[in-house]
């Protein structure tokens, strides 16, 4: 030390003239450097006086703090900084002193000396600790600097400059004591409560949209905030992701950021992105949770927060949506219900519940989009199951328009699922528990109803896209004919049906088709719905059609063609009708290149241009329409309708087996009941041949059919059917157990054997659809033996169990027996 | 090396608008201030007063009454070892809101803390539309001290933050005779003994 040393600091200890020494007469003049170096080589070399050093510093400090003499409290900073980084190692007592110099600064009033403080504890923080002190609190800087995130300090430039130091400081915080598990628990609701509140506000403040404006934009409230609530979040685990989501949805509910909503989707889209991603779910699940609270809100609340869990979940497919997708949908569809139920003659309520239901409907949309396609399917199963099953033959004044418009949100939410999902092979698209409902509800009694049904068969079914194509209506449809000469302009994308897809409707056809039929007699169809019946029609035969199912076809159009002469309904419908069956076999005419139908087709449908246009779709199906339009007799000439015996040699000429084509469709409607309905139904399909393989067809046929009726009747109408499956255990015993084991092990080893010998050959030399259809073909084999095996015990427990439940049951379970 | 021996956190609560901002800086830095506006979020203020010689550090912190900021709001009251919850005698609605605020302290706040119930603006007397009897009331029914001021005549503010003061640290003499664990911070309440006190502090002189 050189210089001269008067008494008065020669009484002083060596490190306090050190310290004194660093200090300079004038303030301005800031830290005396070389005096600091000093000071650091004496404090690394004698760690001892540390403590010291940090005290007497502290007490300097402290009473420059009182008397606001800024420019020596900047100073003093500084020097406790530089010794910090150069000898924390040695002391915590010294770290200690740190702090409390840091806590002292922080509560002066003044802005310049607060940011001061809040720098060198972000220089703390960013320092390795050896040992650190764990008793030590942040309690008073996680205040603080909250606090600071919120000033109201002028001028704007001041405060700007406290709220971005309150949240550097809070990011030390996080980066001291988050990945440390002895230090404080910075997760404690008693922090996130403060933090998150505080980083949201500096989120909020910052404009979203135009950036450009702040010329330090790196610096601002609103980047620093994202930027810690990003590093705080991504450390977050299970058990404390939830200390960070309860306050950011509190803060979005007092702030009242749900309507609108961009700033929540802003916030949720930082969490997601930031997020252990096996924790995304977590995210999720606590906005339903939220959805739950907020049951009772105003229905514009809930659709902003359904509509950030839509945003949320489609981040949230990288990663898990996890194992609460089926509790999602619950709740989703649990709210759908209630709002449905809402009853108001406020219009603007009306409206708000309208938009509520649509933001659940995309959401659940969004949700079905990111998971595999098999579980789109389950979700609409499970969408199915919660459609409130009304008598189909219900007048709508009689029962309940809730129910109604419940199942009309429910299947829209089925159609928003169903438009996500891509069909490969149709037995995929629609599995038995699926297909049976679905076009059972394709029978409702409301229209509205039946035309989504039918959408929704159009996207499972259209593989190719060509939906659009076999609309009448149309943004051209001036220029389409919709019956043109030469099928190739319209455009369709056709593929031959694999074999699968073959067995598939060979199966399932006739249901199809007699729904179909059905749905053409409804009499408060619209337009719509023919429409639609008509583009379903079209794609079963684009899509599964061939030689296989054409008769079938044929017999189903000349059917409908029937209905317009033996029905009564309005000369709109029978128009429409005829339209539909001209479009038809003009198509599947041409699909099959039959020369001779072809022939006839057109010819009836040159006689009717000249002689009855509303017979075909450019008048049928003319929206603008009037009443006037229309001719007042529904008698059609024979000459302007499609000759059964014609197509009948058409079909022979080729070598169809026609002998079916004879059988009529007939209306039926003599039951008002579903049952009866469905009876009609069944009994429609089984009088023809579509079990060509049974000898005594109409009675094995119209068997199976009842006993899927009586199941039918006998569940409650509130149980889906699919719940059906779960009582068949109840009726299996012991000994049936036994049985089936033995049987199955007999059974398993000779096809054991078979199947080894034929694998090889089959991989080595059959295409990939062959395969599979061959395997599912064995599987089929084996399922018919087990039923069988099924059957006889359920008629051995006679006495027991109702006996047609029973094999009702068994019969749901392996329908394929009865067909192949 | 503390300037102080006790340290005691103190928040005020109540309605937008009654007058907790004017009542905090009235105590801490002897002015009203003209057009005070309305608190964002959470505000910091620090003032040591002497109790029997000993000096003892007021923390107070002073909260938005606005709705949007409660969430912030409520997270100062846990640790909080004296409330002020203040209400304008001048304006029906902040004293029928007070139900609600004794729902969030009793939800928030440490169950042992010291709460005063504060009718500010009691130089308003022409306006006044809650007499002093129905507040004393209902301060007595909810177990609170009960105190009217005016931040704007300097009527009772120093008293009511050296009766806080007195009566914490009373409580706290109390308490370190027989210690209990205070999870928030090591410090609250207890003496700090040992350090040399620093010269001329007996409070923060601002500005
Ligand atoms: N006459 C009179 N006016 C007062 C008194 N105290 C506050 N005011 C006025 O009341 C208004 C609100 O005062 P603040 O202190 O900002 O109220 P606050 O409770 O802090 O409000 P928030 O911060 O929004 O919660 C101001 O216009 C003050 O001038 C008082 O004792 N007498
Ligand atoms: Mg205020």
């Amino acid at each position: 030390m050189t210089g001269c040393c008067g008494c008065c600091t020669a009484l002083k200890p060596r490190y306090k003239r050190l310290v004194d020494s660093i200090f300079p007469d004038n303030p301005e003049d800031g830290l005396v450097k070389d005096n600091m170096q000093k000071l650091v080589y004496y404090g690394t070399s004698k760690p001892e006086k540390l403590d010291r050093i940090g005290q007497y510093l502290e007490q300097r400090l402290s009473r420059d703090v009182t008397r606001s003499r800024t420019g020596y409290v900047s100073i003093s900073m500084e020097a406790l900084d530089q010794l910090l980084l150069a000898c924390h190692a040695h002391s915590n007592l010294f770290v200690e002193s740190f702090l409390k110099m840091v806590h002292k600064t922080l509560e002066s009033p003044e802005p310049q000396l607060q940011i001061l403080a809040s720098q060198s504890f972000v220089k703390f923080a960013n320092i390795e600790e050896d040992t650190p002190s764990y008793h030590r609190s942040y309690d008073f800087f996680v205040s603080k600097f909250s606090s600071m995130c919120h000033s109201s300090a002028e001028p704007e430039t001041t405060r700007i400059r406290i709220r971005v130091a309150g949240l550097h400081g809070l990011q030390g915080i996080v980066k001291k004591t988050v990945s440390d598990d002895l230090q404080v628990n910075i997760w404690d609701p008693v922090h996130m409560n403060k933090i998150i509140p505080s980083l949201l506000y500096s989120l909020q403040g910052c404009n979203m949209d135009n950036d450009p404006e702040s010329p330090k934009e790196d610096e601002s409230p609103g980047v620093v905030a994202e930027m810690v609530l990003r590093d705080l979040v991504c450390r977050a685990t299970f058990g404390n992701i939830t200390s960070v989501l309860k306050p950011v949805l509190q803060h979005l509910d007092y702030h009242k950021l749900w309507v609108p909503n961009k700033f929540a989707v802003k916030i949720f889209r930082i969490l997601m992105y930031s997020v252990q991603d096996q924790y995304g779910h977590m995210v999720v699940h606590h906005l339903m949770s939220h959805l739950d609270a907020h049951n009772k809100d105003e229905p514009r609340v809930k659709a902003g927060i359904v509509d950030v869990v839509s945003e949320t979940v489609v981040i949230a497919a990288g990663g898990s949506v996890g194992p609460s997708v089926l509790e999602v949908f619950n709740t989703l569809l649990r709210h759908l219900k209630s709002s449905v139920s809402v009853q108001t003659s406020d219009r603007q309520r009306v409206l708000d519940e309208k938009n509520f239901q649509e933001a659940v409907i995309n959401t659940i949309g969004e949700f079905a989009n990111n998971l595999p396609d098999y579980q789109k399917i389950e979700i609409m199963m499970f969408v199915m199951g919660k459609v409130p099953l009304l008598d189909l033959e219900e007048d709508v004044s009689s029962g309940d328009r809730k129910d109604t418009l419940l199942q009309t949100m429910l299947l829209k939410t089925m159609l928003k699922v169903a438009t996500k999902y891509r069909t490969v092979l149709m037995i995929n698209a629609f599995p038995p528990a699926f297909l049976d409902p679905l076009l059972r509800m394709s029978l409702a009694y409301d229209a509205g109803i039946r035309l989504i049904v039918q959408e929704i068969l159009h996207t499972l079914l259209d593989r190719h896209d060509n939906s659009g194509k076999l609309k009448f209506v149309s943004e051209n449809s001036d220029t389409i004919t919709w019956i043109p000469k030469d099928i190739q302009a319209l455009n369709l994308t056709v593929e031959k049906a694999s074999q699968q897809d073959i067995f598939f409707i060979k199966k399932n056809g006739p249901q199809f088709y007699s729904c179909i039929y059905e749905n053409m007699l409804q009499e408060n169809n619209k337009v719509d719905n023919f429409e639609a019946l008509y583009c379903t029609l079209a794609l079963l035969s684009i899509e599964l059609g061939g030689e296989d199912i054409l008769v079938d076809l044929v017999r189903l159009a000349m059917g409908i063609q029937n209905i317009s002469v033996s029905s009564d309904l309005p000369v709109t419908h029978t128009c429409a009708i005829h339209a539909i069956v001209a479009a038809y076999l003009n198509l599947i005419g041409q699909l099959s290149a039959i020369p001779n139908m072809c022939t006839h087709v057109s010819e009836i449908i040159d006689a009717r241009k000249n002689k009855a246009p509303h017979l075909l779709p450019d008048f049928a199906f003319n929206r603008s329409n009037t009443e006037q339009s229309y001719p007042t007799s529904t008698n059609v000439k024979d000459e302007l309708l499609f000759d059964q015996a014609v197509i009948n040699e058409a079909l022979t000429s080729r070598g169809y087996d026609t002998s079916t084509l004879g059988t009529p469709f007939t209306i039926s409607r003599l039951s008002q009941s579903r049952l009866g309905r469905m009876d009609s139904w069944f009994a429609e399909t089984s009088s023809g041949s579509w079990l060509q393989d049974e000898v005594d067809m109409a009675h094995s046929t119209s068997d199976i059919h009842s006993i899927t009726l009586s199941i039918d009747s006998s569940s409650s109408s509130q149980t889906p059917l699919m719940g059906q499956r779960g009582q068949a255990p109840e009726d299996i015993t012991f000994e049936s157990l036994k049985k089936i084991i033995t049987e199955d092990d007999v059974e398993r080893k000779r096809s054991q054997e078979m199947k080894q010998k034929a694998i090889l050959e089959k991989f080595q030399t059959a295409p990939f659809e062959q395969i599979v259809a061959k395997i599912d073909a064995e599987s089929m084999v084996f399922q018919n033996k087990l039923s069988e095996i099924l059957t006889t015990i359920s008629d051995e427990n006679k006495d027991n169990a109702p006996q047609h439940q029973t094999t009702a049951v068994f019969d749901m379970q392996f329908p394929d027996l009865y067909v192949y | 090396m503390e300037d102080y021996k006790y340290l005691f956190k103190v928040v005020l609560i109540g309605n937008a608008g009654v007058g907790k901002t004017c009542l905090v800086r009235r105590f801490t830095q002897g002015l009203f201030p003209p057009g005070q506006g309305a608190t964002i979020g959470v505000d910091f203020m620090i003032k040591t007063v002497e109790v029997d010689g000993d000096k003892v550090k007021l923390q107070i912190w002073d909260t938005a009454g606005q709705e949007r900021f409660r969430c912030i709001t409520q997270s100062y009251y846990r640790s909080a070892n004296a409330l002020i919850l203040v209400y304008d005698i001048t304006c029906q609605p902040t004293f029928d809101c007070l139900p609600n605020w004794i729902k969030e302290i009793d939800t928030y706040a440490s169950s042992k803390v010291l709460t005063y119930l504060v009718g500010n603006k009691s130089d308003r007397l022409l306006h006044r539309e809650i007499p002093a009897e129905i507040g004393e009331h209902f301060a007595k029914q909810h177990s609170m001290r009960y105190l009217e001021t005016s931040a704007k005549e300097a009527e009772n503010v120093d008293r009511l933050f050296t009766e806080i003061a007195v009566e914490l640290t009373k409580q706290a003499k109390e308490n370190f005779l027989r210690p209990r664990q205070d999870s928030t911070s090591g410090k609250v309440g207890m003496p700090n003994g040992g350090s040399s006190p620093v010269g001329g502090l007996s409070c923060c002189k601002l500005n």
